[in-house]
């Protein structure tokens, strides 16, 4: 099939359900098609909007989805003890703000001798936009992605910009709004006010202890620390149920410096329906 | 005599983890013997009494092609021996590993690089790096006058592949290498060490 044939096949495929203007994906040097990755080192990443158009007033959802190839995995915003989480640098019209980018629960691994926390497969990272107020104009939003990814042999960085196009409009759900939904799910959110975690430290040991209702089971929950630095990458934290709170013991990381002061712990699976992110911050 | 046969059995104990043992700033610095490019024999005591630096190196790595396509290594290199420092590139690939090149091969890279080491030493079974506790490359060690260990860890302050950073980076390494050579204490000396990992034997 031609390369014009091809295209024009998959715009009508796109704006079939959309009747609107369409969503343009496009990466530097080369014109890509809508919703297609660009390959850079061992990884594909696209840019994907949950809206096809944006409304004052709303944060307008945005999806950036990395694709590993085979044999290859990239890294949490706490890597471990090597690798580099991924960076998003963002160009975005006057006023327009860009929140934080929102990192999937990863997996632990080893990348030769070394602990890791990150992903293979696929990892759908989810950010919100802000318009500022009065903004009407087409929004063009671009973002400069670097990421690394390695395996037992090598590390290969990639490198991207990506760029979609946004109409002022309803902000009704767009095309990717499924993948983002999706995505929604492997992030981890901050549970009710009855969780706390509490942090003690005594010399390189750390004490993590975790007050929920009777009915949070933690048994079998895998723990990842997703402050850097803070508790050793190479130990496994497991928590234990006694006297009504979970309580997990972990060596102290050997670059932290000082006493710890902040402490985020995300939690996945086990018995929980959705992964949960736990914060301590040190009284002041 | 004696002392090399404890330092030996020392240095034996360590092949165990990297991480485990690592040498931490204020001890000893471990001894060890290994053979240059041009298969020549160098230990440590032959610097004995010099500001030691042990640079892990592994071409193909992404932050080792950030600060030697940058020509940020060469310069520090070229730099702290100006100033009597004795810089030892190492390369702990076992073979068959990325960046593990047999003597020649390793010489006429290095070349290409820019690498302006005092010498490129092959640590091919891992020995010195395992007692040194490299776990990345790059990563650096400052070995004071008094043969101790006085900085272990990244050569700066920024954990990317991007050149661009080393400007806006704090240099821990030049950051220790002055303190030593000034008497002082070096107020950083272990820092997390960020690169790819060091391709011991598996």
């Amino acid at each position: 099939m031609s390369e014009n044939r091809w295209r024009s096949r998959r715009i009508g495929y796109l704006l079939a359900p959309m009747k609107l203007p369409i969503l343009m994906a496009t990466a530097l040097p080369l014109f890509s098609n809508v919703f297609a990755g660009v390959k850079s080192g061992h990884a594909e990443a696209e840019l994907l909007s949950g809206v096809s158009s944006f409304q004052v007033g709303k944060p307008v959802p945005l999806g950036i989805r990395l694709k590993f190839d085979p044999g290859w995995h990239g890294y949490w915003i706490n890597p471990g003890e090597a690798g580099m989480p991924l960076s998003a640098k963002w160009t975005l019209p006057e006023g327009w703000k860009a929140g934080e980018l929102r990192h999937p629960v990863p997996k632990s691994f080893k990348t030769g001798e070394l602990s890791g926390f990150g992903y293979e497969g696929e990892a759908v990272y989810l950010v919100d936009l802000v318009p500022p107020a009065g903004a009407s104009d087409a929004a063009e939003c671009r973002v400069k992605l670097s990421w690394l990814t390695c395996n037992d042999s090598a590390c290969v960085p990639g490198d991207v910009e990506l760029s979609l196009t946004l109409p002022a409009g309803d902000g009704s759900p767009g095309k990717a709004a499924d993948v983002l939904a999706a995505a929604e799910k492997k992030i981890p959110a901050a549970p009710g006010e009855e969780v706390s975690l509490n942090v003690k430290e005594a010399g390189d040991a750390v004490t993590l202890q975790i007050s929920a209702p009777e009915s949070l089971d933690l048994t079998g929950v895998k723990a990842y620390p997703a402050t850097p630095q803070t508790l050793a990458d190479t130990a496994e934290l497991v928590f234990t149920r006694t006297n009504g709170t979970w309580t997990a013991e972990v060596p102290k990381n050997e670059y932290a410096e000082g006493p710890i002061t902040l402490l985020d712990i995300v939690l996945d699976g086990g018995k929980l329906s959705a992964p949960l992110s736990v914060s301590w911050r040190a009284k002041k | 005599m004696k002392q090399h046969t404890f330092l030996g059995a020392v240095v034996g104990a360590m092949i165990c983890s990297a991480t485990a043992w690592a040498v931490e700033p204020g001890e000893p610095a471990p001894a060890f013997t290994v053979k240059n490019t041009k298969g020549e024999e160098v230990s440590l005591s032959d610097y004995k009494g010099k500001v030691v630096v042990l640079e892990w190196i592994n071409y193909e790595c992404p932050y080792v092609k950030k600060h030697y396509g940058s020509g940020n290594i060469p310069k520090l290199q070229e730099n702290y021996k100006g100033k009597g420092v004795v810089w030892l590139s190492v390369n702990s690939a076992a073979e068959g590993q990325q960046g593990y090149l047999a003597g020649s091969e390793l010489a006429a890279r290095s070349e290409k690089e820019g690498n302006k080491a005092s010498q490129i030493v092959l640590d091919t079974d891992g020995t010195v790096g395992k007692a040194y506790g490299a776990k990345t490359t790059p990563q650096l060690v400052v070995i004071d006058k008094e043969g101790k260990v006085a900085y272990n860890g990244a050569i700066d302050s920024k954990d990317t592949t991007d050149v661009a950073d080393i400007e806006t980076a704090d240099s821990y390494i030049s950051m220790a290498l002055d303190s030593v050579l000034s008497g002082k204490t070096v107020e950083k000396a272990k820092t997390k060490p960020y690169g790819c990992g060091v391709k011991y034997a598996k």
